[in-house]
């Protein structure tokens, strides 16, 4: 195409054929080149009239390219785009997946932790909870980290049928005349509760006699609900 | 021929440029589909590991003496365990899994799973179709933690002149691939010596356990842990032993407090204390702690009965 575009310029009626004896024959007559060998001419003829004659083939090929160009782009983002859609799907499975195993383990510990060492009563009973072993557990931020709940509380049984707002916090001072013994609490914005019924018992001096006085309890723990919005 | 040159120059080009751009998304797609397929692999992992924690709570022994359980897996498959001791509060465990994928090649591990309120003894490395496990309470005067010993169906312990209460507590949990034989009865697998003896893997001395070179000391149903367990897996949990002992030694101080309000004298307060700040720095050291142990321990047994500040049964 380019090559009959200089056909018609530089010479008429010619073949094609011709074009290149012709330009490789008028060394001085070809864009002001007096005196260059023919060697030269030989490189530089058709490379400048590539650049200054060929301006349609340029755009064409530009124009190709920007099409190409814009199609990559068009492909690129839609797969990244799909490559997120799928990458949100599978985090908030992962999420689900993570609550519903913290959740699995804090049931699974839930119904075991009254049997731990420290919470677990001094005269061997089962699914019994040491209250006066408790109430030296309350100023201890360590146990926060130990296991594996958001917060651990035990209701007494006086505690029963009382709003949150009414429950009286246990502490050192004020025990056993209390409602609720706080463990710890690690205040989670979002937070789901198991709870289990445990006897809960204490040392009580009566009559003269110290004996272990047991009554029902509830034992609350929390698991930090990870996939709230 | 100078056009066909040409035309077969802006031809290549085109090839080119779709050669390279489509090389790149095709590498693109097959790396994030790998990245994507090993994604999920390991977080099915990360979850196995998981799920394995909350299989252990069951085995809190409570009142029993032992408990026993085993996991059983489709493919086989390899736990790792660590030990820290050094981890806030009470040292950890961390616990990965993955299982074999094509022949007998496994995939690489999970993500670590901490365990904070377990004391597991095993080898650092457990490898199986089924993991065997039991639980013994640990008594240091009051309990202090469960033990949990774990091995796998590709593990055979010969137990040679196993004491009878050692083998009754085992042959009393009905655990697999542990052997009592006797002269007449061959085993092969690891061989632990009770009364000493050729070729033993393990030996089993009074207060010390010789395994890998190493000497574990231990009392009472330590003996177990030290058997299953790696030793530094072992000296690993004696530390974390111990100091779940001094925190729930500190509880214990201040329940003194609350008996004193209810007519009670508890006397070991500064017995207690002493064992509490006692350090350790490997197992060996447990044998001095409990002589500390033992002090305060009698003048608990000596109280009376509504005051005792603790009941080691």
């Amino acid at each position: 195409m380019d090559v009959n575009f200089i056909t018609i310029h530089k010479m008429k009626k010619t073949k094609k054929g011709d074009l290149k004896i012709q330009v490789l024959k008028n060394p001085a007559g070809f864009l002001g080149l007096s005196s260059s060998k023919l060697a030269d001419l030989k490189i530089q003829a058709p490379t400048n009239l590539r650049f200054l004659g060929a301006s349609i083939f340029n755009k064409k090929g530009d124009l190709k390219i920007q099409e190409m160009a814009f199609m990559l782009l068009g492909v690129f983002l839609f797969f990244i785009l799909v490559g997120l859609f799928v990458l949100s799907i599978a985090y908030s499975n992962i999420r689900d997946e993570a609550t519903r195993i913290a959740e699995e383990r804090t049931l699974s510990a839930v119904t075991s932790i009254s049997d731990s060492p420290e919470l677990s009563c001094v005269a061997s009973k089962s699914n019994c909870i040491d209250g006066d072993k408790l109430v030296g557990m309350l100023n201890k931020t360590s146990y926060q980290q130990f296991w594996p709940f958001s917060s651990l509380k035990v209701i007494k049984y006086s505690g029963f049928g009382k709003k949150e707002k009414e429950l009286i916090t246990c502490t050192f001072a004020n025990y056993p005349d209390c409602d609720v013994l706080v463990v710890y609490d690690k205040k989670v914005s979002n937070e789901r509760t198991i709870g289990s019924f445990i006897a809960f018992c204490r040392k009580e001096f009566e009559n003269g006699y110290t004996y272990d006085k047991c009554e029902v309890g509830r034992i609350l723990a929390g698991t930090e609900l990870k996939n709230a919005g | 021929m100078k056009r066909a040159n040409k035309k077969g120059i802006e031809m290549t080009f085109n090839w080119i440029f779709a050669i390279l751009a489509g090389g790149f998304i095709l590498f693109l797609a097959i790396y994030g589909a790998s990245k994507l397929i090993r994604t999920g692999e390991q977080t099915v992992y990360t979850e196995t590991a998981a799920t394995l924690t909350s299989l252990f709570d069951p085995l809190e022994t409570g009142l029993a003496s032992g408990k026993a359980s085993e996991i059983s897996f489709k493919k086989k498959s390899k736990v790792y365990f660590t030990c820290q001791e050094l981890y806030e509060p009470f040292g950890r465990h961390t616990i990965s899994f993955t299982e074999q994928t094509f022949g007998d090649t496994y995939g690489e591990k999970g993500q670590e799973i901490s365990v904070k309120d377990k004391y597991i003894f095993s080898e650092n490395v457990i490898e199986g179709k089924t993991f065997y496990y039991f639980t013994k309470p640990y008594f240091m005067s009051y309990k202090v933690a469960d033990l949990l010993m774990m091995y796998s169906d590709e593990q055979v312990f010969c137990l040679y002149n196993a004491p009878e209460d050692v083998q009754d507590t085992l042959e009393g949990l009905n655990l697999k691939n542990i052997y009592f034989p006797n002269s007449t009865t061959s085993c092969q697998g690891t061989r632990v010596c009770f009364a000493g003896g050729r070729n033993c893997d393990i030996t089993v001395a009074n207060d010390y356990v010789l395994k890998q070179g190493k000497k574990l000391y231990y009392t009472d149903d330590l003996l177990y842990a030290a058997v299953f367990s790696s030793p530094e897996m072992y000296e690993c949990n004696i530390q974390r032993i111990k100091k779940r002992f001094d925190s729930l030694g500190s509880i214990y101080l201040e329940k003194i407090k609350i008996l004193e309000r209810e007519n009670c004298q508890p006397t070991l307060g500064s017995e207690l204390s002493i064992a509490i700040g006692t350090n350790i720095q490997s197992s060996k050291d447990l044998l001095i702690l409990f002589e500390q142990i033992d002090n305060f321990d009698s003048i608990n047994q000596r109280a009376k009965d509504g005051c005792k500040l603790y009941y080691n049964t």
